[in-house]
């Protein structure tokens, strides 16, 4: 308001003058409106930044929901194997998250997609309790492929869902003739048997000599460079292979959840029918107290022992548990 | 006087001009107002827009996940038969564990990611009655999850457990007719 008055005095005073000197004279309207104006604009803008970045947000969330709405079908139920190739609509990176925390553990999935260089942030995790996706941390790609397989140990606990990007491949030359069997039946492009390309992972079941994952059969350890993990079972040996250390652990601990609350679900289910001419002849009770009391993946030797015992047990019954 | 001396000074020019940009002002202020409250209506109906969409993609989500998950449930180990009556099938229930399992639905809470599970007997025709360990297998349905709001999706599946013959010790298997009830 100074300046206007300013403005006007001077106006009037030069022009009593006769004075032409160079002064730029704006009115109060002009000045308020060019400030209000650069004001709007700056929240317009700000807005339209902010907006873009939630649908960006958005469209990963989505992505990421789909991904995990997806994976139910993997659940084969049958024993069986089974491959499936997911197609993203551009490049991402599919984020795997792996919580042991709680009844269940969590697993989480998001997704980033990649906007003209850069990959955007991570969208809203997708959480499941009853999946469990062994990959790297991060797998980035357009094109992936999900392979189940049943872990059984020694009833069904769940399909293990092993992620892999279409850009990355694996070369199991030297793996026993099942391996490569099952491996070659399966068709999943990037897991081959034979004319690997240079570029692709080296599996070694019998030397270690340049390899990028040595399994020994043995020991039944996997180590990928980042130390050693132990399996039991194929379906874990497989996990091993295609998952980094710390999301193998975690997973690990996840499945012994649910094996111990199983194993207490048949050894309620075994008094249930007991009352039906059933006898109680498994002991359930040892073989979830093995797997709540894994620490990591070098304690399934003594699960192993526990479920070998109860699946003996099943096998002689009078009536089968599972 | 003093009211004399008021008169004059509201009478100078400069305080004349003072008034003006006042009234300039408000309008000003008005046009302001105008112009925000435009913005915001503009801006509110974006985002309406937006999350209308996106409510339907959650919804098309939701329903797909039901649909893909009354499927698949059925097949997860704390339902499924396994090989307990025989080969394993696919879609079969052993009631037996899910009577097991229903006393243990504590540590299950959000477990299927689902809003609603049930099961109930087609044929032969249950009592309808809830089951529970009392009344189990003179019972018509288990409701494993309450069945709350939301997009529900049904599958036929076989209901098997173990029986006594009634006048012998000897076990079999008995297999019904029932269906799955998801509610996501």
């Amino acid at each position: 308001m100074l300046k206007v008055f300013i403005s006007k005095n001077n106006k009037m005073l030069n022009k009593k003058r006769g004075d032409k000197s160079g002064f730029i004279q704006i009115s109060f309207a002009w000045l308020f409106a060019i400030v209000i104006g650069v004001i709007i604009l700056f929240f317009a803008i700000y807005a339209s930044v902010k907006l873009i970045g939630t649908e960006e947000s958005v469209s990963s969330s989505e992505t990421g929901k789909e991904v995990a709405v997806l994976l139910n079908p993997l659940e084969t139920g049958f024993g069986e194997e089974t491959t499936t190739r997911l197609t993203l609509p551009v490049e991402s990176q599919i984020i795997n998250g792996c919580e042991s925390f709680g009844d269940f553990g969590e697993q989480e999935i998001s997704v980033s997609q990649k906007k003209g260089r850069e990959f955007t942030d991570a969208g809203v995790d997708s959480v499941a309790y009853n999946k469990y996706i062994f990959s790297n941390k991060s797998v980035q790609g357009k094109n992936f492929y999900l392979f189940s397989k049943p872990f059984e140990f020694p009833f069904k606990v769940s399909d293990l869902i092993f992620l892999t990007s279409s850009e990355e491949s694996y070369c199991f030359t030297d793996a026993p003739e099942e391996i490569q069997e099952e491996l070659s039946s399966l068709g999943q492009a990037n897991l081959l048997v034979e004319n690997c390309p240079s570029q692709s992972k080296k599996v070694c079941f019998s030397s270690d000599s340049n390899c990028d994952i040595t399994v020994k059969e043995n020991e039944k350890s996997v180590n990928r460079g980042e130390g050693l993990v132990y399996y039991e079972t194929d379906a874990l040996m497989y996990a091993a292979i295609f998952a980094e250390k710390e999301i193998y652990e975690c997973q690990v601990q996840r499945l012994m959840k649910r094996l111990e609350a199983l194993a207490l679900i048949y050894n309620d289910k075994e008094n249930i029918i007991s009352g039906k001419g059933c006898p109680v002849e498994v002991n359930l009770l040892g073989l979830a107290d093995s797997a709540s009391s894994l620490k990591d993946s070098a304690d399934l030797i003594v699960v192993k022992s526990a479920a070998d015992d109860a699946e003996d047990e099943n096998k002689r019954a009078y009536c089968e548990l599972w | 006087m003093k009211n004399k001396r008021l008169s004059q000074v509201r009478s100078t020019p400069s305080m004349l001009g003072q008034r003006k940009a006042q009234m300039k002002i408000q309008q000003m202020a008005f046009m302001l107002i105008a112009v925000t409250l435009f913005l915001v209506m503009a801006g509110m109906f974006i985002l309406v827009i937006r999350f209308s969409s996106l409510q339907d993609t959650v919804e098309l989500l939701e329903e797909r996940n039901a649909l893909l998950l009354v499927s698949k449930i059925a097949d997860s180990p704390e339902f499924s038969c396994g090989k307990a009556f025989g080969q394993p099938r696919t879609n079969c229930i052993d009631t037996d564990k899910v009577m097991a399992l229903t006393g243990r639905l504590q540590d299950y809470s959000g477990f299927w990611g689902i809003n609603g599970l049930e099961i109930r007997w087609i044929y032969p025709a249950g009592t309808g009655v809830e089951c529970s360990l009392d009344n189990y297998p003179a019972c018509g349905k288990m409701s494993i999850l309450a069945r709350g709001e939301g997009i529900g999706k049904e599958n036929f599946v076989s209901l098997c457990r173990k029986e006594q013959e009634q006048d012998s010790s000897l076990v079999y298997d008995k297999c019904e007719l029932g269906r799955i009830i998801v509610t996501d």
